[in-house]
């Protein structure tokens, strides 16, 4: 065990319990849990995370990181293919509490829905919906000014009635909002 | 009172006693990295499954009650009532249904396969059942039942049954996680037609739309309010080819004024294949008409 004195004093060495359904996988993770600096117990031993090749071990209780599982209780869920650091910081972030999920396709979120005739809010319009994307961007209102080739005083009208046709009170929050939004608006025909 | 039954034990062992006989009526299809959706028996030759969370492919493996590993092929799908359906490679004996009627405050048992042949089982209410209802990709939903459950992942797809043992129907995730259910009715309705097409025919323009608000300068041109904004045009189709770009903003479509999009919806049915269509819309300020020919919609 000569190289737990190269792990530096305040990195958290975690105890994780590796859990795959064949040898070699498990293998395979007990290494990049290791590498990571953390320690693999066995699967019924006294664990702080629990890393589940798949969907997670039935009635497990502690916090599980799943590679390419599906169930959405789990704290922690990564793709079948994620490499090293990724899980390392996964295991690290559930550990403490947090939970971890991949970014973009959240196909539960947008589930099947309805067609809503009724919105029964106020419409964007597609001016709004150009400065959207530029606050999307990150972009001052100067530089929305400049590519719409509007008034600075006119960004931030368009600013001010889209905070309020959002319900929000950040410009992070309206991008949030609205592509929510669009998400559930979204037709195709 | 000694000799009463137990309420209590007595409504458990009723919920096992169906689980039990559940167990027969779901297979667990399996996906990559050992994750699996659950289908459910609707006859020996057919296994009904959620869409939407059934990846593309031609050919699952599943695994049937008591645990036979067996391979299914796809026989046919349709994203706007998300059903999809496979055939099993040899016939796998199918538990009988019996249609059950979704009430709202009713209990509802939501079964899942668990993967090894057995099953798992989720306790609720039918939160509210509802009218029929047309889901955002144009399908027709025969009634809107909202459950009061969670439900995993891999349990999607899974029979619901009330408390007599009817079957309501299968279990799916709408918006927000909320899980709602395909009604029996609407599964009875697609599944004889996917078998014979494979597809339910729609009607198909080759556009992605949002609702928008009508410019105060246009409203008076345009007659109107909001119209569907094109976010994305699908190369080589129908608007493609009529030259329908990203940013037009549809008013009406034949007519019906945009904002009625259920009504807009029924319009693009099967029948509206190869028909003309006349599109009123806004572009670069100016309202203009434009005609397209309606194709046919391949699955997404």
């Amino acid at each position: 065990m000569s190289n737990l004195a190269s792990i530096p004093v305040l990195m958290e060495r975690l105890r994780v319990a590796v859990h795959a359904t064949n040898a070699p996988r498990r293998a395979a993770l007990g290494k990049i849990v290791v590498e990571a600096g953390h320690v693999v117990v066995g699967v019924d031993d006294a664990a702080d995370v629990v890393l589940a090749d798949g969907d997670g071990p039935p009635g497990e209780t502690r916090p599980v990181v799943t590679l390419g599982g599906a169930d959405d209780d789990l704290s922690g869920v990564l793709s079948g293919d994620a490499d090293a650091s990724q899980i390392d910081a996964a295991i690290r972030a559930v550990a403490a509490g947090l939970v971890v999920r991949l970014p973009g396709v959240r196909e539960r979120e947008m589930g099947f829905g309805a067609m809503r005739e009724s919105l029964g809010h106020a419409l964007l319009t597609p001016r709004e919906i150009e400065v959207l994307a530029a606050l999307a961007e990150g972009m001052t209102n100067k530089a929305v000014a400049r590519r719409l080739d509007i008034s600075l005083h006119t960004v931030k009208f368009h600013v001010e009635s889209l905070f309020r046709k959002l319900g929000a009170r950040t410009r992070t929050e309206a991008v949030a909002k609205a592509s929510e939004r669009r998400r559930q608006e979204t037709i195709t025909l | 009172m000694p000799d009463q039954p137990d309420f209590l034990a007595q409504f458990s062992n009723a919920l096992v006693t169906r689980a039990e006989a559940a167990k027969n009526a779901v297979v667990a299809i399996r996906l990559a990295h050992e994750r699996h959706i659950t289908g459910m028996l609707w006859h020996s030759g057919v296994v009904v499954a959620s869409e939407q969370s059934l990846p593309r492919g031609d050919e699952f493996e599943f695994v049937a009650p008591g645990g036979a590993v067996m391979s299914a092929k796809i026989a046919g799908r349709d994203p706007s009532t998300n059903i999809a359906i496979l055939r099993p490679a040899e016939p796998v004996a199918a538990p009988s249904i019996v249609a059950g009627e979704a009430h709202t405050g009713a209990i509802a048992l939501a079964i899942g396969a668990d993967g090894t042949g057995g099953a798992s089982a989720r306790l609720g209410l039918v939160n509210l059942a509802g009218p029929e209802w047309r889901s955002s990709r144009g399908g027709l939903i025969d009634r809107r039942i909202v459950l009061d459950l969670r439900l995993a992942g891999r349990e999607e797809g899974g029979p619901v049954f009330d408390a007599a043992g009817g079957y309501l129907g299968m279990s799916t995730f709408g918006p927000r996680g909320q899980v709602i259910v395909i009604p029996a009715a609407t599964i009875e309705r697609v599944v004889p037609q996917l078998l014979k097409d494979g597809r339910i025919a729609r009607g198909w323009l080759g556009v992605a739309l949002q609702p928008v608000a009508v410019p105060d300068a246009l409203r008076e041109s345009a007659d109107q309010s909001s119209g569907l904004m094109v976010m994305s045009v699908v190369e080589g189709g129908p608007a493609a080819q009529a030259g329908i770009l990203a940013g037009d903003i549809i008013l009406s479509v034949d007519g019906t004024s945009a904002h009625r999009l259920r009504k807009i919806a029924r319009h693009f049915g099967a029948d509206s294949i190869g028909r003309k269509t006349d599109l009123r819309l806004i572009r670069s300020g100016a309202v203009i008409a434009v005609q397209t020919t309606i194709a046919e919609r391949h699955a997404a």
